[in-house]
């Protein structure tokens, strides 16, 4: 299946003002995080994309980005979602694409979204006792290293 | 009765550092856990506070084994959002160290698998003959492990005649060592019955996990992002896919062994056709905002890098993800069922670099509950005492 025939087909998923092909090989899809995994249950059983190579979120601000990056024998397909930062939630996709599990954990640490009914919610990188609500990848997190306590040494 | 056994996570020989945690019953692995992070450096935030031109020698820095891949990576999307189109020498050249660099791991994982299986003369015969792909690299980017070749707008040296006739010679030895290997290995039954039916990956397991790279290539899963995404390169030259179906660390062998015929076919391909002309053009340092998606097939399979360009000198955000996170839940599923003395073989069977060196694990005796510390040499040497014991497996034959 070429681009053009992946275009044609995602185009009966979603309107067709939500479906960019900005390069070869590429193509962007924007949807509603309540229609997200509607969307992936179809795109996987029409269009093979049952591999996740993984989940890129982007702090834009007011808002985060989230993009759900699928790689199929053709080319890939990006699927674009958005969610306000004051409530962020998105659905847990592991229904539809098991292997999902280790990158919704890693959003879920890293930009301090909550991924409804996750499997597994612990977290995947950070250290056992890392401060709760530090999310290292928004904007205005800003690392401050801690004054070095020496134990046993000088106060 | 079951039994919990933690396994690493830290060893100062080790690139990357990893916990797995077992529940055996008896000898059997019920249930296996990944805890990671040990080696957790933030090397995504850092990255948006460093240029374009830093960031490729940040992102070199993110793997020891496969680091061409993910500066290459990064080049090839950095390349589209500063609008820059590299010169064709310059291309093929980069993609020639690619190729040398997929020979290097792949004989570096070969070497691993021999050794975990008790097949030490294989390792030092595939280590040994690695090292001609090692001094090629060399004499190309003047580095053995950290090439820093790329560049935005193509590579930082050119080679001349005599050292394209080095290569094509090295080449050829290369060809003739890996030919002597797959007669080898054919003949070795003890071999073939050691790496058979360990580490089972069913298709759809791969299909459902994600697995990538050799993992999901063992078992029929042929995604490759060279044949499928030939970023303005690929589709130049000819080379095929390799698959196998046997679902097991044999198969994973196997496709590797291939794959190393299929980039040496590359690299001549690329030798022979090497276009005339410069290696880089001069690049901007600021890009206009907007979004860029590269992949790359690394050593291990799939490597992604996602970038946002903001109109400065420096990515607003750059997503990195390395081949083993994508098949690290694709392990967990191999270790199910299977034996603790497989642990290495399956574990090496991924990443070749896990197991390369000595870890601590607590094992727990079932019958008294009293803790004692195996180190790892100690594992594999009850790995290959259960292999001495194993009933030969006649029947299994050498899928190549």
């Amino acid at each position: 299946m070429n681009d053009d025939q992946k275009i044609e087909k995602l185009k009966t998923f979603v309107p067709s003002e939500n479906v960019a092909a900005p390069a070869p090989h590429r193509i962007f899809v924007t949807v509603a995080p309540a229609e997200l995994t509607a969307l992936l249950a179809k795109m996987k059983a029409e269009l093979d994309t049952w591999f996740l190579s993984t989940i890129s979120g982007v702090d834009k601000g007011e808002d985060f980005e989230l993009l759900y990056h699928f790689g199929d024998t053709t080319g890939s397909i990006h699927v674009r979602t958005r969610i306000p930062k004051s409530d962020p939630r998105i659905p847990s996709i592991c229904g539809v694409i098991p292997g999902a599990v280790l990158y919704e954990r890693e959003i879920q640490e890293m930009f301090g979204i909550t991924v409804e009914n996750i499997p597994d919610p612990r977290p995947l990188m950070m250290s056992d006792d890392w401060p709760a609500g530090n999310y290292p990848l928004r904007k205005d997190w800003k690392f401050d290293r801690p004054a070095e306590v020496i134990p046993g040494g000088k106060k | 009765m079951k039994f919990n056994i933690p396994i690493g996570p830290q060893h100062p020989a080790l690139k990357e550092p990893i916990s797995i945690r077992l529940t055996v019953e008896g000898e059997v692995i019920r249930d296996a856990d990944l805890r990671l992070g040990y080696n957790h450096r933030g090397v995504e935030k850092l990255a948006e506070e460093k240029s374009y031109v830093q960031n490729i020698y940040l992102t070199e820095r993110i793997c020891g084994i496969c680091s061409h891949s993910h500066s290459t990576c990064f080049v090839q999307g950095a390349e589209k959002l500063l609008e820059i189109v590299p010169p064709r020498r310059g291309v093929y050249l980069r993609y020639l160290v690619s190729e040398l660099e997929r020979v290097h791991s792949h004989l570096l994982w070969l070497g691993v698998a021999g050794h975990e299986a008790g097949f030490d003369t294989f390792f030092m015969y595939t280590w040994r003959d690695r090292e001609v792909v090692m001094d090629l690299l060399e004499m190309i980017s003047g580095n053995r492990v950290h090439y820093a070749i790329n560049t935005l707008g193509g590579v930082r040296r050119d080679i001349d005649e005599p050292l394209r006739q080095k290569i094509l010679e090295g080449l050829k030895v290369l060809k003739a060592r890996s030919e002597y290997y797959f007669k080898v290995g054919a003949s070795e039954p003890t071999f073939v019955a050691r790496l058979a039916g360990v580490g089972r990956l069913t298709k759809q397991q791969a299909i459902d996990l994600c697995a990538t790279g050799p993992t999901a290539k063992a078992s029929g899963v042929a995604l490759d992002v060279r044949k499928n995404d030939p970023h303005d390169f690929y589709d130049e030259v000819e080379f095929d896919v390799p698959t196998a179906d046997t679902c097991d660390v044999l198969g994973r062998t196997v496709v590797r062994i291939k794959e190393l015929f299929e980039s040496y076919k590359i690299c001549e391909q690329i030798l022979q056709k090497l276009p005339d002309g410069p290696v880089a053009v001069k690049a901007p340092r600021r890009a206009k905002p907007g979004e860029v998606v590269s992949r790359y097939e690394a050593p291990r399979g799939e490597n992604i890098h996602y970038i946002v360009a903001n109109g400065t000198d420096k990515p607003e955000r750059l997503k990195v993800r390395a081949p083993t996170l994508g098949n690290y839940a694709a392990t967990i599923e191999m270790l199910r069922h299977g034996y603790i003395a497989d642990v290495p073989l399956i574990f090496a069977a991924i990443d070749p670099c896990i197991c390369c060196a000595e870890r601590s694990v607590e094992m727990i005796d079932a019958r008294s509950g009293e803790e004692r510390t195996l180190r790892f040499s100690d594992l594999r040497r009850m790995a290959n005492e259960r292999a001495r014991t194993l009933p030969l497996q006649r029947n299994v034959e050498w899928p190549l």
